[in-house]
């Protein structure tokens, strides 16, 4: 029974092993294959960066089911069938090492979702507000040729009542302008990310600190669009409230 | 041996972001356009469409513009129906 334990073990401890090198030979490989196609990708939403990053993923947690079902089968099964005659030494020593593989696996999937980091939204940003400066006041009337100035920056399709034939021109923000509200949200936490990690790095965590922070955020969010700030102020309220929740 | 294991996971690798790069797009490319003035005459009269008590009927007409009801929205309010 002995020595069947201690082989069991050691193939287990080998099989772990094989599994942690493919892994880190395939995020090593992949790590700078996936910065370089955050920075080709022409899309604005990085789509296939996000392909990519799917796919990667999806092997890892096919490593990590491979695992599953081995310890299910072999550990598992052997500490079942052999009920008491296992020895807790043979079941620490197998957990242990799975738990060990698990945080590694945990690892190299945070590692592989900040290899490319993060697009510069304040730079492009501020790129969108100097165009729309720009454009602003050469707008004119589709109906009868008046100048129409656009009163403030848009994100959406809006209607402009035109001054001289009182005609409803539709004015539709460009591609980048949409592209502001879309980003909103994530170049508010760009902005106000200190604020995070001074309440994820406290120890215990302390409602105040996400409180602060929530509310800078929705601050900085409701001042890059300010048309959504009654909505945005309920999704405030909700998430303050799932947050109390986690610490009752 | 590890040589060989090695050129796998490249090969891997590559095939997986080559695969990501040739893939197109849900929903196809996206074009960027320019900010730009539309506007839409009433097919009856030929008129612009102009605010009267409300847009979805023309304002000369009476023409509608359109048979779903306006709900609030950011800048389209409910009182936006003719």
């Amino acid at each position: 029974m002995e020595e069947l334990l201690r082989q069991t073990q050691e193939r287990w401890f080998v099989f772990l092993e094989k599994l942690e090198v493919r892994m880190g030979e395939m995020c090593n490989a992949a790590i700078p294959e996936l910065k370089a196609i955050f920075k080709e990708d022409q899309d604005p939403y990085k789509r296939a960066h996000g392909r990519m990053l799917a796919g990667l993923l999806g092997q890892l947690r096919r490593m990590q089911d491979q695992a599953n079902e081995v310890k299910e089968d072999k550990i598992l099964g052997l500490i079942y069938s052999s009920g008491v005659f296992t020895s807790n030494d043979f079941r620490e020593a197998c957990f242990n090492r799975h738990y060990a593989f698990e945080k590694r696996c945990h690892d190299y999937t945070s590692l592989l979702r900040e290899a490319a980091g993060q697009q510069d939204l304040e730079a492009f940003y501020q790129e969108q507000l100097a165009s729309f400066a720009l454009i602003k006041d050469q707008f004119t009337c589709k109906q009868c040729g008046g100048k129409i100035a656009i009163s403030k920056m848009f994100f959406i399709a809006t209607y402009v009542t035109c001054l001289y034939c009182q005609t409803q021109n539709t004015f539709m923000p460009s591609s980048g302008a949409q592209m502001v509200l879309h980003n909103a949200r994530s170049l508010a936490e760009q902005r106000t990310a200190h604020l995070l990690k001074i309440y994820e790095e406290r120890q215990p965590k302390d409602p105040a600190l996400y409180q602060q922070y929530l509310r800078a955020m929705f601050d900085q969010w409701n001042q890059i669009t300010p048309d959504m700030e009654e909505e945005n102020e309920k999704f405030y309220l909700r998430l303050l409230k799932d947050n109390s929740i986690n610490h009752l | 041996m590890a040589e060989e294991e090695k050129k796998k996971t490249l090969t891997y690798v590559e095939k997986l972001k080559q695969q990501a790069l040739s893939q197109t797009n849900y929903g196809g490319e996206i074009p960027d356009k320019a900010a730009r003035m539309e506007i839409r005459d009433c097919p009856n009269c030929s008129a612009g469409r102009a605010y009267r008590d409300g847009l979805t009927n023309c304002a000369y007409c009476g023409f509608r513009f359109m048979d779903s009801k306006l709900t609030d929205g950011i800048h389209i309010k409910k009182d936006n129906n003719s």
